[in-house]
């Protein structure tokens, strides 16, 4: 796990992500399993839940196509999306702040 | 034809690059090989017969990070000087296999941060073409070898330092006893007494002048850097003789390889040997291991020397004619011009001649990013104008060497129409940023968007002349690759608790006086941060007394009265 990732509350939910092995694309866990370059595609689990997720993720990395599989806590916002609580995982679900164009949102 | 088989001599080329070192058959041969060896390890990496942990390093020795939104590929530029041809390969890069951009690094490399890992060998293929790579630019390694970016055309210039780095680059490629070095390892080297290389802030630091018998010697800085552990190098030798070069280097580095630290990555630089030694004693080890070497074999004969420098090719200078007076009329009919010339010009050392700094910092613009179609132009213009030659600085900024005064308005006007004819250069709108958190999966905050809100706040050309010189650098984590330590005016990106905040450091300078900038206090929003600078600087317009820069004021008045401004504003 990223350290600065590992900002997770017991009572908090996360989402699963990573980058894809042929492009280095940031991708995100959506509820059928299939990996999603919108954040808002993803679906979080329940912070108890995901370390026993991961581990059996990480295990098939390489299956998956996937580099550097991890958990992301995430909030809800005020318009009803979900956020990542750290600024670092917000610049990589929503892209470089400094070219909006770049967004794959 | 293989290397074994080929001699230097049968393979040396037919027309040589202005400025940097001619590669040969050998060379391009080599490159080649590397290139087949990085498509299988690639390969075999897609199908899953190397793991992430196993590629990791292989890749890195090729140049190839991770980051936050893609795959990063950095390239060297060996003492900063590029071709035109080059650049074109840079803008092909950045055109097909990147989003448009180029970034030019504080280390005169340029990164490409939209690089697809199945693309990387076609990209190692389009550099090899033009006599590049990206072979040690990360890793525990000697990484790229910097210089001037006026090496060469200089006024103030004592030695040209390209042939001693050149000499260096070719020493420290691939040299199998530091490949794997508790840490990386950086040079750089200068032939003038003014410091515009960052020397004292190297791992090794040289400073070439002309000694006896008209062949250079060397003034070596030892155990500089930034970084968590900002300290300035101690000067080891004043007086290393050009014959003893590599053997002196080689001392150092083995004293480094031995006792350098291992087991804490934060304490592995050799800065902290050389403080945790003291300079005596490591001194003393690098004498000892210097006096037991075969130094015949590493001597560095002054046919060796002219041999290198016999494979760059120079510059063709015209007479001077009335260059300088023409130039002279374009400033007085022109005041645009004129305003540019004063801020983005250097003296050269060829009658009639100038080099000139393209600055990559427009108002509110990305520093040292550069487009395409500019690196097209740049080149354009290097072939017309600068005997196909560019430098990068490590001010993230580009210089053409050589142009005629007679030719510096055309020059302008077609910077100017590729909004590249920004007249800031030193100003408080020069900013040096790192990529930060934007790209960088090491950073904790974003450098660029605060470097934007203040380029944009100072924007006003009169006030920037107002100000005067002043250096900006802003890092986005204590890797500090923007130099913030070096900075007169520093900004460093923190993390509290997930979420970007930022301190700012005064007192910095990376030249002659080298100092590192002191913490002002604790850190801020970016908002705040922006405002805080603004008092900062109307704090200097009040105090200063005549001809002050910023940091002289900065280091007459002393630290409170500025701490106050910004942390009890009235």
């Amino acid at each position: 796990m990223d350290i600065r990732s590992n900002r997770r509350d017991a009572d908090g939910q996360s989402v699963i992500t990573a980058n894809r092995l042929l492009d280095g694309i940031t991708v995100w866990r959506a509820a059928d399993g299939s990996w999603k370059e919108r954040i808002t595609e993803s679906t979080p689990v329940s912070n108890t839940e995901v370390e026993g997720l991961l581990s059996s993720l990480q295990g098939k990395a390489q299956e998956l196509g996937l580099v550097g599989i991890y958990g992301v806590q995430v909030q809800d916002s005020p318009d009803g999306r979900i956020v990542p609580v750290t600024s670092r995982e917000r610049i990589r679900a929503f892209g470089p702040s400094v070219h909006p164009e770049f967004s794959p949102l | 034809m293989s290397t074994e088989t080929m001699t230097r001599a049968e393979a040396a080329p037919a027309v040589l690059p202005v400025g940097r070192y001619g590669y040969d058959q050998v060379d391009r041969t080599f490159l080649r090989e590397r290139i087949e060896q990085f498509r299988d390890q690639v390969n075999r990496r897609i199908a899953g017969d190397l793991t992430e942990e196993e590629f990791k390093p292989l890749r890195l020795m090729n140049g190839l990070y991770l980051q936050l939104h893609a795959y990063m590929l950095r390239v060297a530029v060996p003492y900063g000087t590029l071709g035109s041809k080059q650049v074109r390969a840079l803008a092909r890069i950045a055109r097909e296999f990147d989003k448009g951009y180029g970034h030019f690094t504080t280390r005169q490399n340029i990164q490409f941060n939209w690089i697809k890992l199945e693309d990387t060998v076609a990209a190692l293929e389009v550099l090899a073409e033009a006599d590049m790579h990206a072979i040690q630019t990360s890793g525990n390694c000697i990484r790229n070898i910097t210089s001037d970016e006026f090496a060469g055309a200089a006024k103030d210039e004592l030695l040209d330092p390209r042939v001693h780095a050149e000499i260096l680059r070719q020493w420290s490629t691939l040299h199998p006893e530091f490949t794997f070095l508790p840490r990386k390892f950086k040079f750089a080297i200068s032939g003038s007494p003014h410091d515009r290389v960052v020397a004292r802030f190297h791992d090794i630091g040289l400073i070439a002048r002309p000694g006896p018998h008209g062949r250079p010697v060397f003034e070596v800085f030892v155990g500089g850097g930034l970084g968590r552990t900002p300290l300035v190098g101690v000067s080891l030798r004043d007086d290393l003789p050009e014959e003893d070069l590599l053997a002196y280097m080689e001392a150092i580095l083995r004293v480094y390889n031995a006792h350098g630290r291992r087991d804490n990555i934060y304490k592995a630089r050799i800065k902290i040997l050389v403080q945790a030694l003291g300079t005596d004693e490591f001194r003393r080890q690098v004498e000892e291991e210097f006096a037991a070497m075969d130094r015949a074999r590493y001597r560095i004969e002054p046919a060796l020397v002219e041999a290198i420098k016999a494979r760059f090719g120079a510059p063709d200078f015209a007479p001077e004619g009335n260059a300088a007076a023409v130039l002279a009329e374009d400033r007085r009919r022109d005041v645009r011009f004129d305003a540019w010339v004063r801020t983005n010009t250097h003296e050269h050392k060829a009658p009639g001649y100038i080099s000139l700094v393209v600055s990559l910092k427009p108002a509110g613009g990305i520093p040292g990013d550069a487009t395409a179609e500019q690196l097209d132009l740049l080149a354009d213009l290097a072939d017309e104008f600068s005997f196909g030659e560019l430098r990068v600085t490590h001010l993230q900024n580009v210089v053409l060497g050589h142009v005629r005064q007679d030719q510096l308005h055309t020059v302008w006007q077609r910077l100017s129409q590729a909004g590249l004819g920004t007249a800031n250069v030193n100003f408080i709108t020069d900013i040096v940023a790192c990529p930060g958190l934007d790209y960088c999966a090491l950073a904790n905050a974003r450098s660029i968007p605060i470097a934007q809100k203040l380029s944009s706040r100072f924007a006003d050309l009169e006030l920037q002349r107002e100000i005067g010189d002043l250096r900006i650098n802003i890092s986005g984590c204590i890797n500090a690759c923007g130099h913030h330590h070096a900075a007169h005016l520093g900004i460093l990106g923190v993390d509290k608790r997930g979420q970007e905040a930022f301190q700012i450091t005064l007192g910095g300078s990376g030249e002659e006086d080298a100092s590192i900038g002191q913490i002002l206090g604790p850190a801020m929003a970016e908002d705040e941060t922006v405002d805080a600078v603004a008092r900062l600087i109307d704090l200097y317009l009040v105090r200063r007394e005549n001809g002050e820069r910023f940091l002289d004021t900065y280091r007459r008045v002393g630290t409170a009265a500025f701490k106050d401004v910004v942390y009890a504003p009235a």
